[in-house]
């Protein structure tokens, strides 16, 4: 019968299978049970100097951020005109237009299939409807207070740096929602400006600045990271000085803020690697490792 | 033990001696005695009227023993009696003897196979055989959720029922008909009225061939296709004074109709359907009466227009509130003005109307008055058709402010799936996550922020708009559940509740009269009215309104998606 115990056939050995009728309790293992056991084996051993220049991107986004709110500050102060801001934009603009295909000499267009009239069409829907819409975003957040607004802006920029797509593979990361949200912080700063020109520049402004330069970026990092180096360390003085010039303290924070997220947080991250202690063993939940998107079509 | 039941009218405890003429039921081991049959007869004679009553009632009359009403007990007629037995050979033999001085009868069943068993216990029950007659007996509704046992013990009653009902040719012998044999029996008393029914009866049938024929032309003109063509049958539709008319006419042809109703429940529809047509006219022309005197009509008038153009001047004012700052919202000042103004001219359109019509509303409502006296339903059908029209322009705000919020709620919520990136797959009715252009998101982005900043102000629109159409629909909605109340009211049953109250029998009750051993016992069988209840239940009419489908769950998320919501619903949307 099947509940005899082991001492009547010793010579059966114990098989890790359900599928057989064996002669052991269900809960039965036997001496080579932790010879599977291994330790650490996602550990990565990284190099710090990797780590600060993957950190980068955080640095950009943040400098970005910064730039928006500085520009914004300068617009709603008058210090900065509306033509030299929608001038430099294009400027700007055309200039990074003509880097991203000249940097990797026009395969990444030849591989999205995209042509130049599709970024003509783009451009023409974005200034039009910015353009139209303009006049109902001056005067869309009226009767709503001034603080709201800001405090509504200050959490949807927070999101966009939450859920931006720095390069990690989480569930959090959602360039789309990092985007939106960015957008809509945009039109609400946007609409505080007192004309509606204003409005329209700044939420051109928002495009270029949220939209367009992290694919630059992007691009730069992936084919020449030489000059993504000089270029995140430019962008981010650049930052520091706009910030300056409104105030000390916020600059003196911010320098700080840059300097732990470039150098300190990639330093404690190597040093708490140390720390690790996984074990992985038979007891794990099965993984799927296979890429089923091919069977799912 | 078998006990065996003796059914005894009451009317007969005072008859003669003769014989029991019945029903014998022996499923139940029960007798149900319908006359007696005095001497002398000619027994020949009783069993050829027997069965000629057996031909006409289908039910197995027959001779089932004898009576005996008697001062003293007699020994040579208790032998003639069982010799009777064997002329009427009936099995088993009943002899039922009733001795005045002794308030207790003796009865005694011979049975001439000693092969069936002996019956121990005889019982004896006194019905009302007018009232059994003429009663209707209703069933347990419940029947499924009652035991077997009740189910059964209430057929076993209608057979009883049954059979006293069929029976009713051999109650049509008056007593002061002398023919070769006498009977007694329940007789109906009222023979001079009857005249004046049967009058009635063969002056009935011209005057509904006449109403059939006025009713055929009425209802083919109404079915014409002149009528038929979109905008006037939408018309149609949306008025409940032609659901009402059309109600009645169904009503009037169902009344009319030469046909003879098959069954009770027929029976009764028709003369409930009579009987409400009958109190709803009666009602009408009591309106009526109330309004041509004293030029009520007129005073009527008068004050109608001031009251609509007062309703617009409070609407004006509401509106001027809306365009400031409303209990301290913020709304867009923007939007709040183009929308003010726009409800604004409405409403000045309205007044003008209402100015221009002001000379003819007297006349109007004059001739709208008449048509009282076609009932009371189609003058509330009309008044609330009044309302309506009266109302217009509140629905008009309605349907403006509900279409406008429901274009914002839908953008805003399939807008907000594109904020997060995703969308709505209409194949797996499902959100699936979507990666869309930067072109698009921006657009969608910009629209969302847009609306999102409008929403309130377009919310309080309707807010405000509709909660004053449901006010319009709530006093439309009171008017049509009193047209449908009066439609549905079955008045000729709950008269007959009322006066005839053992006509609607629910079940029967038994009363011990007399107990002893060794005698038989002696039982009262009284009929259990039904409950108004359940006569309303039972003999409701069918309206052509019903009452909305929504629940209000579903009317509350109707309201919040600033879906259309309309108080009349017909019985064909039903069915979709």
């Amino acid at each position: 019968s099947p509940a005899q115990p082991a001492t009547m056939n010793p010579a059966r050995h114990w098989q890790k299978v359900l599928y057989e009728r064996q002669p052991f309790p269900d809960n039965y293992v036997d001496q080579r049970f932790l010879e599977e056991l291994r330790k650490n084996i996602h550990a990565r051993q990284y190099q710090y100097w990797a780590v600060v220049f993957e950190s980068g991107a955080v640095v950009q986004q943040l400098c970005s951020v910064c730039v928006f709110i500085v520009t914004w500050w300068y617009m709603d102060d008058g210090l900065l005109s509306v033509q030299w801001l929608f001038g430099a934009g294009l400027v700007s603009s055309l200039i990074g237009y003509i880097l991203f295909d000249a940097i990797d000499s026009g395969a990444g267009r030849k591989e999205n299939r995209r042509t130049r009239w599709a970024d003509l069409k783009s451009t023409l829907v974005f200034v039009a409807f910015t353009y139209g819409f303009s006049p109902v975003l001056k005067t869309l957040t009226e009767s709503i207070s001034t603080d709201t607004i800001y405090a509504m802006s200050v959490f949807m920029l927070l999101g966009h740096l939450i859920f931006f797509d720095y390069g990690a593979n989480a569930a959090i990361v959602s360039s789309t929602l990092s985007l939106n949200m960015a957008i809509f912080a945009s039109v609400c700063l946007a609409s505080r400006l007192p004309r509606s020109l204003h409005a329209f520049v700044m939420v051109t402004f928002a495009i270029q600045i949220f939209a367009l330069w992290p694919m630059l970026q992007k691009k730069l990092k992936a084919q020449t990271p030489r000059c993504y180096i000089i270029v995140t360390v430019v962008f981010a003085l650049s930052a520091l000085t706009g910030l300056l010039t409104i105030s000390s303290v916020g600059a003196v924070l911010f320098t700080l803020l840059l300097v732990s997220i470039s150098c300190l947080c990639p330093y404690y991250l190597i040093r708490l690697q140390l720390f690790k202690d996984n074990i992985h063993g038979p007891w794990d939940e099965a993984e799927i490792k296979e890429d089923l998107s091919r069977f799912l079509m | 033990m078998v006990v065996l039941k003796v059914f005894f009218p009451s009317c007969c405890s005072s008859a003669e001696s003769g014989l029991l003429v019945g029903h014998w039921i022996p499923e139940q081991n029960s007798a149900v005695i319908l006359a007696v049959f005095h001497f002398p007869f000619i027994p020949v004679q009783v069993k050829q009227y027997l069965s000629e009553v057996r031909q006409v009632t289908q039910v197995n009359v027959s001779v089932l023993g004898t009576w005996s009403n008697c001062k003293k007990k007699e020994e040579s007629l208790s032998e003639f009696l069982e010799d009777l037995g064997t002329i009427f050979s009936h099995e088993p033999w009943i002899q039922l003897c009733k001795e005045t001085d002794s308030k207790f009868w003796s009865c005694s069943v011979i049975q001439k196979h000693p092969s069936t068993p002996k019956e121990d216990e005889i019982i004896l029950v006194y019905y009302d055989q007018r009232k059994v007659m003429l009663s209707h007996l209703h069933p347990p509704g419940n029947l499924t959720n009652s035991t077997d046992h009740k189910a059964e013990d209430a057929s076993k009653l209608a057979v009883i029922f049954d059979t006293v009902a069929k029976s009713k040719v051999l109650f049509m012998k008056d007593r002061y008909d002398y023919g070769p044999i006498k009977l007694t029996h329940w007789q109906s008393e009222g023979v001079e009225a009857s005249i004046i029914v049967e009058l009635m009866k063969q002056a009935s049938i011209p005057v509904c061939m006449l109403l059939t024929f006025l009713l055929s032309f009425v209802s083919s003109v109404c079915k014409s296709r002149v009528l038929k063509f979109w905008p006037l049958s939408f018309i149609w539709s949306k008025l409940s004074t032609c659901e009402q008319l059309g109600h009645r006419l169904e009503h009037l042809q169902v009344i009319s109709s030469n046909r003879k109703a098959q069954n009770q429940p027929q029976l009764m529809r028709k003369a409930n359907i009579f009987v409400s047509l009958l109190a709803d006219v009666a009602l009408g022309i009591l309106l009526m009466s109330w309004l041509y005197r004293k030029n009520r009509i007129g005073h009527l008038a008068d004050t109608l227009i001031p009251v609509a153009d007062h309703v617009a001047k409070e609407l004006q004012g509401l509106l001027q509130w809306l365009m400031g700052v409303p209990a301290g919202l913020k709304m867009n000042r923007a939007l709040d003005q183009v929308l003010g103004r726009f409800f604004l001219y409405h409403i000045h359109l309205w007044i003008s109307y209402i100015h221009l019509m002001s000379p003819f509303i007297e006349m109007i409502l004059w001739y709208v008055g008449l048509s009282a006296c076609l009932g009371l339903t189609v003058a509330l059908s009309i008044l609330s058709d009044i309302i309506a029209l009266l109302t217009f322009h509140i629905y008009c705000f309605y349907v403006y402010g509900a279409r406008l919020y429901c274009l914002k709620i839908y953008g805003l919520s399939s807008l907000w799936r594109l904020f997060r990136g995703k969308k709505w797959n209409v194949l797996r009715q499902r959100v699936d996550s979507c990666s869309y252009d930067l072109d698009q998101l921006f657009i969608g982005t910009l629209l969302f922020t847009i609306l999102l900043f409008l929403l309130p102000t377009t919310a309080l629109y309707y807010l405000v708009f509709t909660l004053l159409r449901l006010l319009v629909v709530v006093v439309q909605g009171l008017i049509h559940l009193l047209v449908d109340l009066i439609d549905s009211l079955p008045l000729y049953s709950i008269l007959l509740r009322l006066c005839r109250s053992y006509r609607l029998a629910a079940g029967v009750k038994f009363r011990v009269l007399e107990q002893r051993t060794g005698k038989p016992l002696r039982l009262l069988m009284q009929i259990n009215p039904l409950s108004y209840g359940r006569v309303v239940q039972t003999y409701r009419l069918p309206t052509y309104s019903c009452y909305p489908k929504d629940s209000w769950g579903s009317l509350c998320k109707k309201l919040f998606l600033g879906e259309l919501i309309y108080p009349w619903k017909h019985k064909g949307e039903k069915q979709d």
